[in-house]
């Protein structure tokens, strides 16, 4: 027992020690930063001399240290950050990596290739923990879901075999700006979240994709039809591009292609593409699980920590007037699209 | 059963069973007083997952991750066997082909 508590305190001394050295190294001479390779992390494994030592004396070990240290206190950190994107990932349908990738490279220093496998594990159990609820509960529309679906995944397919030859700055620009337009449509349209008078095309018909769910905030029965559904696959499609491209989830851009091409209430939007990104992050994790990304110690707080957030999340989205939630999405929307654009224009962000 | 509470329930179960799981791999790792993890790749995934059995922190994480990666899977796999049992064949078709692009990612990915 007395052991523990000295190596725990000897852990967070090496973590504290070992932080303070790092920022003050976190930029090379010439300016580029010092996490950036996924071979760093390889190199650190074969380092065998004491840790702190390595900082002092061997700054070609360097880059490895902040990695193998994943220290007690690192944890709760990793902990709090997971709950908020849990949260927010359940509100908005979205897998929520959109807030864990930044926060690993930028302010834990960890390596892109590493924090992405840990944040598309992270998205799974976003996915599942929130749709558990959301299926439960009937805010999903299951069939659509399963339709758009086909859409998703061989975009991420797709993706994953062409990223290298697509114009990814092109594109990453293009979608900024496209959802730019989106969220001034969205908010200027918020009042009309469920439109009445919408006739479904022949494949909605068909598929019988119309549906229905209890709005919690007015204590009504919302019942919709789905509209314009060859359109949403393909964009669903291109989405899995992106996403395969991005690393993070498709549902910022399916979210709102549910609500404003198909005139599906936001909220059942959000549910659904909760539902299908747990799909495509699943395609995804296995990629960056064999190929040595997924860092055991990264991940298992994140895992735990999405899949509680996310059960907030749900329980706050069923209350929230959709009006409401339509602005705070439309607020992260912008933010994203801003985002887009500037790593499009290769200027130094992270998402 | 209808088919929200079967996907209800196995998405929560799935969830539930990873979740439990990091947080043993997480205990291990503090009762064997903070050491370092492995990172693993490739085809010693298997042989790391393995090592759950004795207890090992990174082994009970991966297995972990990898029932985490199975459960949306299961979803489609459960969801086309429901399909048919209702004799929807137009769902059947749409899920079996999503759960073949799956398998065909999932496999892919496995291979490097």
């Amino acid at each position: 027992m007395s052991g523990n508590v000295v190596s725990f305190l000897a852990r967070s001394f090496e973590y504290v020690t070992v932080r303070m050295f790092s920022h003050s190294f976190l930029k090379r001479p010439n300016g580029s930063r010092l996490f950036s390779g996924i071979a760093d992390h390889r190199i650190s494994n074969e380092c065998p001399c004491p840790r702190i030592l390595l900082i002092a004396l061997t700054p070609g070990c360097l880059f490895a240290i902040n990695l193998i240290v994943v220290g007690p206190l690192e944890l709760v950190e990793l902990l709090l950050v997971s709950i908020l994107a849990g949260f927010i990932g359940a509100m908005f349908g979205l897998g929520g990596g959109i807030l864990i990738v930044p926060f690993l490279t930028l302010v834990e220093g960890v390596p892109v290739p590493l924090a992405v496998g840990a944040s598309i594990v992270s998205v799974v159990a976003t996915s599942s923990s929130s749709a558990a609820t959301y299926v439960r509960d009937h805010l999903t529309n299951i069939r659509l879901g399963m339709f758009l679906e086909i859409g998703a995944v061989a975009g991420a397919i797709t993706g994953a075999f062409v990223a290298v030859y697509l114009p990814a700055a092109a594109l990453l620009i293009l979608f900024g700006v496209l959802l730019l337009y989106t969220t001034a449509v969205m908010i200027r349209g918020r009042r009309l979240d469920f439109p009445s008078g919408v006739s479904p095309d022949k494949a909605a018909q068909r598929l019988s994709l119309g549906g229905e769910y209890e709005e919690l905030s007015t204590n009504v029965s919302v019942k919709y039809e789905v509209t314009r559904t060859p359109l949403t696959l393909s964009i669903t499609y291109f989405a899995g591009i992106v996403s395969a491209l991005l690393g993070v989830g498709g549902g910022i851009i399916n979210v709102p292609t549910m609500n404003l091409v198909s005139k599906i209430p936001f909220k059942a939007a959000s549910a659904t593409s909760n539902f299908m990104i747990g799909v495509t992050a699943a395609a995804s994790s296995s990629v960056y699980l064999f190929r040595g990304d997924v860092n055991p110690l990264l991940t298992a707080p994140l895992i735990i920590g999405v899949a509680g957030g996310a059960i907030i999340g749900t329980k706050v989205l069923k209350v929230t007037p959709p009006a409401q939630v339509k602005i705070a999405f439309g607020v992260l929307l912008a933010a994203i699209s801003v985002l887009m654009i500037l790593k499009g224009l290769n200027l130094p962000v992270v998402i | 059963m209808d088919l929200n509470r079967l996907i209800s329930y196995s998405l929560r179960i799935g969830v539930l069973a990873s979740a439990v799981l990091s947080l043993a791999g997480l205990a291990a790792w503090a009762a064997r007083g903070y050491g370092t993890v492995i990172t693993t790749s490739g085809s010693s995934v298997g042989s790391t997952i393995a090592s759950a059995a004795s207890g090992d922190p990174s082994g009970l994480i991966y297995l972990a991750v990898v029932v985490l990666i199975a459960t949306p899977v299961f979803r489609v796999g459960l969801s086309s066997v429901y399909f048919s049992h209702e004799r929807d064949n137009r769902y059947v078709m749409i899920t079996l082909v999503v759960l073949s692009m799956l398998i065909f990612a999932l496999i892919s990915g496995s291979m490097g």
